[in-house]
């Protein structure tokens, strides 16, 4: 009982601290940034694809948290797997994800994002940034960014629109491919592996 | 005809009624999975008729039309959902919304040329489409189970209630409904809908081609993405009085390792 009494104290407390708020206009600023990095300096560029392709790459590991997302898509099979495993995985999934989102990123050429301000998060140290995308012949796309802030450094963890998350999608993804292959996490490597030579 | 219809909607409504309201998880039953079984095999069966039938259709129609034309089929097709917008704008007490959707359709209808064009975006008023799906979800009744219908593809059954009543507020249905016997009004009626169906995969090749290239397992992608996009409607309920606005449905723990199927 005295457990239980304790432990209900320590967690309101752990709801009411909030310590390490996020700055919700820092965060808007940084996503503001990045958009425009990727859609000038990539999208709209005049370069060659090897370079949009290397490019993108820089952008998307310099501001995106593919360590944190990667552990959370594997949901609960990240506990069981071996540091190898675990290793292998965050590499091939950052691979795959460049590669398929370089292919994707065409699709904003000529579009811009607008921004409609923050919304807080229940975790801490996150924050998401509202933007939306206007589109032709239908109504604005709504994409939200999560951000999440580490020692001052700003990082991108997941991208929803209109209300998808990339991450749960992902997630729901793997662990459901992870669960009716034999080899589990082994085969999805593999598979990843090859989607992303291809 | 008719009169099964309207059972197997009584028994779509019955059957949301009796699933969990709170949307919450419950123990996986013996149902769940049977269910599951059924809806990876229905959505392969669909998957393989649009690999066979739709998407080469669509790819074929792609090919003899111009993006312009396919931007007036989209435009046309979506005047005639307006009237839907505005009854359930109304069911919705939005107000100035319903005006907007009347307005349009009026506007479009005239000046956009029957709807081909979307003259009223351009004057200002933009677009404030709802479903009675959405409807629905403000008057708290639940969605029940995701299941794979053929041909049609993944729904719930409000998803599919919402769209069967929605349909009947169509011009075209009203239009030609007193000519229903004649083979015209009947050619007419199945000839649009394919046009519909046709022109939407097409604009949707792309997306639907780099979703499943990216994709390890389509069925768990499709069956997420569109649970997740239904999320939006669970905030709509007013019976829930305690005035706390819900949490966003994406606003998850990260450090939560254990997932929900």
């Amino acid at each position: 009982m005295k457990k239980l009494i304790l432990y209900t104290f320590a967690t309101l407390l752990a709801l009411c601290v909030k310590a390490e708020a996020i700055d919700a206009s820092k965060a808007e600023k940084f996503v503001q940034n990045v958009t425009k990095e990727g859609i000038e300096e990539i999208i709209n560029s005049n370069v060659s694809i090897e370079q949009k392709d290397a490019r993108f790459e820089k952008l998307f590991n310099t501001y995106l948290d593919l360590d944190y997302i990667g552990r959370f898509v594997l949901g609960r099979y990240w506990k069981t797997a071996t540091p190898a495993q675990r290793k292998e995985f965050i590499d091939v999934y950052r691979a795959f994800n460049v590669k398929t989102w370089s292919q994707r990123f065409d699709e904003f050429k000529g579009k811009s994002f607008d921004f409609a301000g923050t919304t807080p998060s229940n975790s801490q140290g996150q924050v998401f940034v509202n933007t939306t995308v206007d589109m032709e012949n239908a109504e604005p796309v709504k994409v939200v960014w999560r951000v999440k802030e580490d020692n001052g450094q700003m990082k991108i963890i997941d991208i929803i629109i209109e209300n998808i998350s990339l991450a749960i999608t992902a997630r729901n993804e793997y662990t459901a491919f992870i669960k009716k292959s034999p080899n589990g996490i082994d085969d999805l490597i593999a598979d990843l592996k090859k989607k992303s030579a291809k | 005809m008719k009169k099964v219809l309207y059972a197997f909607l009584a028994v779509l409504l019955v059957s949301a009624c009796a699933t969990n309201p709170n949307g919450t998880k419950m123990k996986i039953s013996d149902e769940e999975t049977k269910l599951e079984v059924y809806n990876r095999a229905m959505f392969n069966f669909n998957y393989q008729l649009d690999k066979m039938v739709f998407k080469p259709i669509a790819k074929g129609y792609k090919a003899v039309t111009t993006q312009g034309v396919r931007d007036r089929v989209t435009s046309f097709f979506n005047n005639l959902e307006e009237p839907a917008s505005a009854i359930n704008n109304l069911l919705q007490g939005e107000f100035q919304n319903s005006g907007v959707s009347v307005a349009r359709f009026a506007v479009n209808a005239t000046f956009g040329v029957l709807g081909l064009y979307d003259v009223a975006t351009t004057w200002g008023m933009t677009q404030k489409s709802n479903s009675f799906d959405a409807t629905m979800a403000k008057y708290c009744i639940p969605d029940g189970p995701f299941f794979v219908m053929p041909v049609i593809g993944p729904s719930t059954p409000r998803y599919l209630v919402g769209w069967g009543v929605d349909s009947f507020a169509n011009p075209m249905y009203w239009a030609l409904l007193d000519k229903k016997d004649e083979t015209w009004a009947i050619t007419t009626i199945y000839g649009s809908t394919a046009l519909k169906y046709i022109n939407k995969r097409a604009e949707n090749m792309a997306l639907l081609d780099s979703l499943e290239e990216g994709s390890v397992d389509f069925y768990a992608t499709v069956k997420s993405a569109f649970l997740q996009n239904r999320q939006k409607f669970k905030s709509f309920c007013n019976c829930k009085a305690d005035g706390a606005p819900e949490a966003a449905s994406y606003d998850f723990d990260f450090e939560d390792m254990d997932e929900e199927e």
